[in-house]
């Protein structure tokens, strides 16, 4: 998979909506965490962002939605830098799937309408979210909190594309997940992404990037492609 | 001081010694900590009863004294609530904004006289009273800004303003704060007699007088620890919140 990049090329797809991050450098409490990181998120593609755990994949994916602010750097959406963007905009221009799903209280349908101003868990818009993500059949009406991991993994991923997000980023998408769900999640980013939805798996699971990521990029945005093995170096 | 004076005293220290020779001898560790409390109590309800007899001869003092007690509530609560920049003195706001505005419309409308002997112990009761909803909502409050950042930041991410985000919280944190007192009013008379009760009745009030009193304290402490609750939330709130970033600066727990 990682050697065929459908659409448009690069460049193309990030004037029309994409995520570019570039010379990303953020320290926290004396530590350098993002040191000239970089990211490029075209749509109609899925990206995967390697590195090995607490190398930084978060704390990028959380600088593009402006839930932190790099000390230097630059980011655009769709070649808007995000700082001149409001971040309530921005988050919906591009959605954020944490590592660890949070449900909200009340059923399957109530979390993905949540992020829906005047519309309720019955409306058409989150039973065809739910369904983008993979869970076909009377899901809406499920309590949210009694769902498996795998399963509110997927929820978070509905309540994330219900405000058609130009841009989806996860955050270790597999993390929670068994082998079988977990390629389930991968199939759902490919139909995703075949729709034109530019999708970056913040991962250090390689062969499911290999599965399922047109390209796969390290956190300096060296190629990823070729490494042969789980672990990558961080940026 | 009267032979009935001397009697209260005597019996006071009776008991104070006893705890402590209880403690001392089932080992507890608490023997000495009785004791320095009893001769604490003592020392500051003494030079408290001189300083409110001067204020009865010069009630203009009333002020400064009430002014007093504020200032020990605000340095108490804020003390708990140092994680946030700036908490001794919100904590000054959230307390003396509610009590002091209750207790100047009481005064104002009559409930009580506009005396020393009546300004002191209403703003006394509704100053503490604020001071505990103040702590107790604003501690939660900020344990559940510290530990709960991945809703927050999963609300955040769905398009809330900061302000929506942290609602949940904020309603938990007030509730949490109301707690005591709404038990203490529901339980009013059943589980305990009040201190405002007790006083008036000890100090030959008529229990008809002493009830309504204690009434009007009861329910203006309902509405003082409330607004002080939401105040020191909002505060809180507004104190962690980047401006124009809507995201949180989670307060370090200490």
């Amino acid at each position: 998979m990682l050697a065929a990049v459908p659409g448009p090329s690069i460049s193309t797809a990030l004037a029309t909506g994409g995520v570019s991050a570039t010379d990303l450098w953020l320290s926290r409490g004396g530590r350098e965490i993002l040191r000239g990181a970089r990211l490029e998120v075209p749509r109609a593609c899925v990206t995967a962002l390697i590195a090995p755990s607490g190398a930084g994949k978060s704390t990028l994916l959380r600088c593009v939605t402006r839930l932190l602010d790099p000390d230097r750097g630059t980011i655009t959406v769709g070649g808007q830098d995000v700082q001149t963007i409001p971040p309530r905009e921005l988050r919906r221009r591009v959605g954020l799937v944490a590592q660890r799903a949070t449900m909200f209280p009340g059923t399957v349908g109530d979390n993905v309408a949540y992020a829906l101003e005047g519309v309720g868990p019955a409306h058409d818009r989150v039973r065809q979210a739910i369904e983008a993500a993979g869970l076909v059949g009377d899901w809406a009406s499920r309590a949210a909190d009694e769902l498996s991991g795998g399963e509110q993994a997927r929820v978070a991923i509905a309540r994330a594309l219900v405000r058609d997000p130009e841009v989806l980023l996860l955050d270790e998408p597999t993390a929670a997940l068994d082998h079988e769900t977990g390629e389930l999640v991968g199939a759902t980013l490919r139909r995703l992404a075949e729709d034109g939805i530019g999708i970056c798996l913040a991962i250090h699971d390689l062969p499911f990037a290999r599965r399922f990521a047109d390209r796969a990029v390290h956190l300096d945005g060296s190629d990823a492609t070729e490494a042969g093995r789980d672990e990558a170096p961080a940026a | 001081m009267s032979a009935q004076a001397w009697t209260q005293v005597a019996a006071a220290f009776a008991f104070a010694a006893l705890a402590s020779g209880l403690a001392w001898r089932l080992k507890l560790g608490l023997g000495s900590g009785i004791a320095l409390a009893a001769v604490r109590a003592t020392v500051q309800l003494a030079v408290v009863g001189l300083v409110i007899a001067v204020i009865y001869e010069h009630p203009p003092l009333a002020v400064a004294f009430v002014a007093a007690m504020l200032l020990t509530a605000a340095l108490t609560s804020g003390g708990r609530l140092h994680a946030v920049h700036g908490s001794r003195i919100w904590a000054a706001v959230a307390i003396g904004l509610p009590a002091l505005s209750a207790t100047g419309l009481l005064l104002a409308v009559g409930a009580f006289e506009a005396t020393p002997q009546a300004a002191i112990p209403t703003a006394g009761i509704l100053i503490g009273g604020a001071m505990a909803a103040t702590t107790l909502t604003g501690r939660r409050l900020i344990e559940a800004l510290h530990d709960e950042q991945d809703a927050i930041e999963a609300r955040l991410s769905l398009g809330d303003d900061v302000r929506s985000a942290v609602a949940p919280l904020v309603r938990r944190a007030v509730t949490t704060g109301l707690v005591p007192a709404i038990d203490q009013t529901r339980s009013v008379g059943l589980v305990s007699l009040p201190g405002t009760f007790v006083g008036l009745i000890l100090g030959g009030a008529t229990p008809e007088t002493a009830a309504r009193v204690q009434l009007v304290v009861l329910l203006a402490l309902l509405a003082v620890e409330l607004l002080a609750g939401l105040l020191i939330a909002l505060t809180i709130v507004r104190r962690v919140t980047e401006p124009g970033a809507e995201r949180i600066n989670p307060p370090a727990l200490g």
